[in-house]
């Protein structure tokens, strides 16, 4: 149905694409690159049986980390077209990113941020994908609006 | 060694200055500019014509913005010392920031020479070879840089890379060999290091030594020096295939049990047995049918499993794996099923099913179906929804639409069942209704960003521009100038090239030149976006990745987007040339705005103002800020695309837009012909020639290439006189080939005609060539209207591009035409008498106006 395997360079446009088509935070591809160059193994992609991409998962490992602090990963984007939904593929998309920050990167846990008014993606990350919400950063968002900080401990 | 220059006397300054000079250094690298500025100015007052400083002054100032005071004052200071490393780094700086590689490296080159051994000035010179694939050079600099710093890890990597690029393996393997040999105490799970012997797997594997590569592999994944697992586990699976190992099979069901939705596994264990994922076979079936026993949760097997089976067993497996999709409501299930399509007997075994299954589930079903009591009505709607699809691309709108319209009248309010009927109506021909459809359907989940993209590409395919504009506008930045400056800004390919499109169709040619070259520009960006990484890589030591973008970037301009860009651009400029009067009348265009223009303007103008207001309230930049070497986004002085539409030379830039694609794109027939147009029209026969010969041996009865087979006849017979020797027997004997002179072209023509009569396409070439060949207008609208004909199955495309020819020849019969069509395609608007037109549209606009009407 939908083949799920990590990221090559040349996926990264049509990420791009997807991201654009679905969220209202974008980025331009330089951004995805440094991701790619920087983490090759965290990203993965789930394409259709034509080769397009129509869910991703753009992932990183926090760097600005104290000196004691345990590393850990950080979801930049994760999306799924509109019309690839109900099979499951977030989840299949964040499990595969979050086993290679812990056997690459020993991550410990993996946080991302969420608008505040995002239900939908709310729900999904809450009640599909475990995460528990961590804070409230203020004005985490260009536009001015909150972001619910929220994490996923690795270490079962 | 090489002799040292003795100081120039003019560069020499008193301790005094020399002391300032120097704080002048440091003071740019901590980037205190206006101190820094004031630093130089102090020297310059007693000494105007130092060079350095003025170089060093030149280059604050650009970094503090200034940028043309500054470059003038670079470009000074290296006249006034044309032997200072100093002065050509900075240069060498500035053009580098105009993204000018060439130059730039020209200038490193320069001040190499007066200063060797220099490792900022080498490694910048390194990043410009590489940016400008001179491998062989690179050798030679990452050589002098691991030379001077060898006790730098990334020296050695960079030398090793360089080598790998100028494809000479064997001394990457050495210097990697080498390197190892030099590493002591790494230290436990170093990401680093890892990566680094996975570039070296990846280098042996390349050289074809695959059990040297394993046992690299073995070695140190067992001792946990590389710590990517899913790496090792693909590159030992393929290794193990290639040596033929008999542990290969285990391998890749280690992989496939990792991520058994990955199908590049099922494939690597297939074809590790001889087996295909690509033609039935029974063998494979029966090993995709245990995984899926094995993997329960897997989709891959199953739906891999239903590719390669045939008849009975198709029937057998598709039926349970439709059910448990419409059960579960899986929106994309459809688009799923459809690539099995090309195979007739699969399709027609997929209709069954599902029709059953409607009946079965139906509400009002009479029959007393087993499941049809547990059934959630959910699983209707579904089923239904699955038949429009199915219908819809089977051409038969009708019972699309009446599937859709059922499962409508069940639950109006799921937003898939309105996108459905949009992309129905719109296939059908019916671009309004189809915009309507998508509206509504975006209506219905207003946080959906997937659904606003969808009414707005709707939109654009009706021709509804500013209506789509405004839709968009709901989810791109407020502070945007306008919905489509975001969305160029995000680099969004899907809108350039829909609105560019869309412009193109409404006859706009300026505003669709302007979107289309937006696109481009996205390509040059991406193009420049690797620079960084050429040193970034290496001080990640993240190589294999890096190695993959190098290669991505050299085929960047293959992508579809850049393609279909660069040919319907070149189409406007060679519009352009052969009537410049196009021109203008774009720039002399006084049709009077419509309401929404009108409006549009107004908000984009108003948004670009308060940006500008929002910048002034800005707290002021400090003077010392940091702008950067790189140019600013200048201001867009032709926002409309008349500066580009009437370019002196449109068929230079059509030619330069296209040069990629002679390399990048061979196997697409449409390049071939655009660059035909281009070289025939530049008066360029040999490039002519040859792109004729290509697009003949990808398909030698295409019909643009007919047209343009006769159009060279024609073209050379024209000519003042046979192109001089050596040109001139080449392509006499080309043209023989092509088209043998003693076929006159009316026979040529009809005979071409003859061959594809059934051919919608080739019934408007051969009417083309008619025209071309002046033959009475009666001829050619009665070959026009032989496409009508039982045995032709004429689609709207094509149908739309006999219009398209019928109104350039201002034929009388062009409404008959329309009106048949119009009989012909029943849902189609497209034939529609223009005043009807007018009044469907109207309908559209009025559902889609985003907001209520006292807004404004």
């Amino acid at each position: 149905m939908v083949n799920v395997r990590p990221v090559k360079v040349d996926d990264l446009m049509g990420m791009q694409a997807c991201n654009l088509q679905n969220l209202p935070e974008n980025y331009t591809m330089k951004y995805y690159l440094y991701h790619a160059m920087t983490w090759p193994s965290l990203s993965y992609v789930a394409e259709d049986n034509k080769g397009r991409i129509v869910g991703y998962i753009l992932a990183k490992m926090e760097e600005e980390t104290q000196e004691e602090e345990e590393p850990h990963g950080h979801v930049t984007s994760i999306s799924v077209l509109r019309s690839y939904r109900r099979l499951g593929l977030a989840k299949k998309l964040m499990v595969q990113s979050q086993q290679a920050m812990q056997q690459i990167y020993g991550a410990s846990y993996v946080s991302l941020h969420v608008r505040k008014s995002n239900r939908a993606a709310l729900g999904l990350y809450r009640d599909t994908l475990g995460f528990t919400l961590k804070d409230i950063e203020k004005n985490y968002y260009a536009d001015g609006e909150d972001a619910y900080a929220m994490q996923l401990s690795l270490n079962q | 060694m090489s002799k040292v220059l003795p100081t120039p006397a003019k560069r020499i300054l008193p301790s005094k200055e020399a002391t300032l000079f120097k704080e002048l250094l440091t003071l740019y690298e901590t980037r205190q500019l206006k101190k820094g500025q004031k630093t130089a100015d102090q020297i310059l007052k007693k000494f105007p014509e130092h060079g350095e400083t003025l170089c060093m002054k030149g280059l604050v100032l650009t970094h503090m913005g200034k940028r043309e005071e500054g470059i003038e004052l670079v470009k000074k200071g290296v006249r006034l010392d044309l032997t200072s490393h100093i002065c050509w780094h900075v240069f060498g700086l500035i053009q580098k920031g105009e993204k000018n590689y060439e130059e730039a490296l020209k200038s490193y080159t320069q001040a190499l020479r007066f200063d060797k051994e220099n490792l900022n000035i080498l490694r910048d010179a390194a990043q410009l070879q590489t940016q400008l694939r001179l491998y062989e050079a690179l050798v030679d600099t990452r050589h002098t840089l691991l030379k001077l710093r060898p006790t730098l890890r990334q020296h050695w990597i960079g030398l090793a890379v360089a080598y790998h690029l100028n494809g000479n393996l064997v001394e990457a393997k050495k210097t990697l060999e080498h390197y190892e040999r030099t590493l002591k105490n790494i230290p436990a799970y170093d990401v680093e290091h890892s990566e680094t012997l996975l570039y070296h797997i990846h280098v042996l594997e390349e050289m074809g030594e695959s059990s040297d590569a394993l046992a690299l592999l073995d070695v140190n994944a067992k001792s946990r020096a590389i710590v990517d697992r899913t790496a090792i586990m693909e590159i030992r699976a393929r290794l193990l295939t290639k040596l033929g190992s008999e542990e290969a099979e285990h391998a890749w069901r280690v992989l496939i049990e990792h991520n058994p939705d990955c199908y590049d596994y099922f494939r690597g264990y297939l074809s590790n047995q001889g087996l295909s994922l690509d033609t039935p076979s029974t063998d494979a079936l029966t090993i995709l049918r245990d995984f899926s026993t094995q993997l329960p949760k897997a989709a891959a097997p199953r739906r891999l499993a239903l590719s390669i089976a045939s008849r009975d067993d198709f029937r057998e497996l598709v039926k349970p794996y439709l059910l448990s999709g419409l059960t579960k409501g899986v929106p994309s299930l459809f688009v799923d099923i459809k690539s099995l399509y090309k195979d007739d007997s699969k399709r027609q075994i997929v209709e069954e099913i599902v029709e059953a299954a409607r009946t079965d589930f139906s509400p009002d079903s009479s029959a007393p179906s087993s499941s049809s009591a547990s059934v959630e009505p959910t699983t209707y709607l579904w089923t239904l929804y699955f038949l429009a699809q199915h219908y819809s691309y089977l051409s038969r709108p009708a019972l699309a639409i009446s599937a859709i319209e059922l499962a409508l009248a069940h639950t109006p309010t799921l937003p898939e069942l309105h996108t459905c009927k949009a992309r129905t109506l719109k296939r059908a021909g019916d671009l309004y209704g189809a915009a309507r459809c998508a509206d509504e359907s975006r209506l219905l989940d207003g946080q959906d960003r997937f659904l606003n993209t969808k009414c707005a590409k709707y939109l654009l395919r009706a021709g509804l521009v500013e209506e789509a504009s405004s839709i968009l506008g709901l989810f791109t930045k407020k502070d945007a100038a306008s919905p489509g400056a975001d969305l160029e800004d995000m680099q969004s390919l899907l809108y350039l090239l829909e609105e560019a499109d869309a412009h193109y169709r409404n006859g706009k040619l300026n505003l669709a030149l302007k979107k289309y070259l937006a696109v481009q520009k996205i390509f040059n960006e991406i193009e420049d976006d690797q620079y960084d990484f050429h040193g970034y890589n290496l001080r990640k030591f993240t190589i294999n990745i890096y190695l993959k973008l190098i290669k991505w970037e050299d085929r960047l301009r293959s992508h579809p987007a850049y393609i279909k860009a660069a040919l319907s651009a070149s189409q406007i400029y060679i519009a352009v040339h052969d009537d410049p009067s196009i021109t203008s009348a774009a720039s002399s265009s006084t049709a009077p705005l419509t309401d929404a223009e009108k409006k549009a303007k107004k908000k984009a103008k108003k948004a670009a103002q308060k940006v500008h207001e929002d910048a002034k309230k800005a707290p002021a930049p400090a003077a010392h800020e940091d702008k950067g070497l790189e140019a600013g986004v200048p201001k867009d002085d032709d926002p409309e695309g008349i500066k580009l539409l009437s370019v002196a030379d449109p068929l230079e830039q059509a030619y330069k837009l296209l040069a990629p694609l002679g390399t990048l794109a061979t196997e697409n027939i449409d390049v071939w012909i655009a660059i035909y147009d281009v070289a025939i029209r530049r008066k360029k026969l040999l490039q002519a020639v040859k792109a004729l010969n290509h697009a003949r041996s990808l398909d030698a009865e295409n019909p643009e290439l007919h047209i343009r087979l006769v159009h060279f006849r024609q073209a050379a017979s024209a000519l003042p006189q046979q192109p001089p020797a050596p040109i001139g027997s080449v392509f006499t004997e080309a043209l023989s080939k092509l088209l043998p002179e003693e076929v006159s072209l009316d026979t040529y023509n009809s005979q071409y005609l003859q061959r594809h009569s059934s051919s919608p396409r080739a019934v408007l070439a051969a009417a083309k060539v008619a025209h071309a060949l002046q033959a009475p207008l009666p001829d050619v609208e009665a070959t026009v209207f032989s496409t009508f004909g039982p045995d032709i199955k004429l689609d709207i495309p094509t149908a739309l591009l006999f219009v398209l020819f019928l109104t350039t020849l201002k034929s009388s019969r062009l409404e008959e035409f329309r009106a048949n069509c119009d009989a012909r395609f029943e849902l189609s608007t497209l034939f529609k008498p223009l005043t009807e037109l007018e009044v469907l549209k109207k309908r559209a606009l009025v559902a889609n106006d985003p907001q209520p009407k006292a807004d404004e």
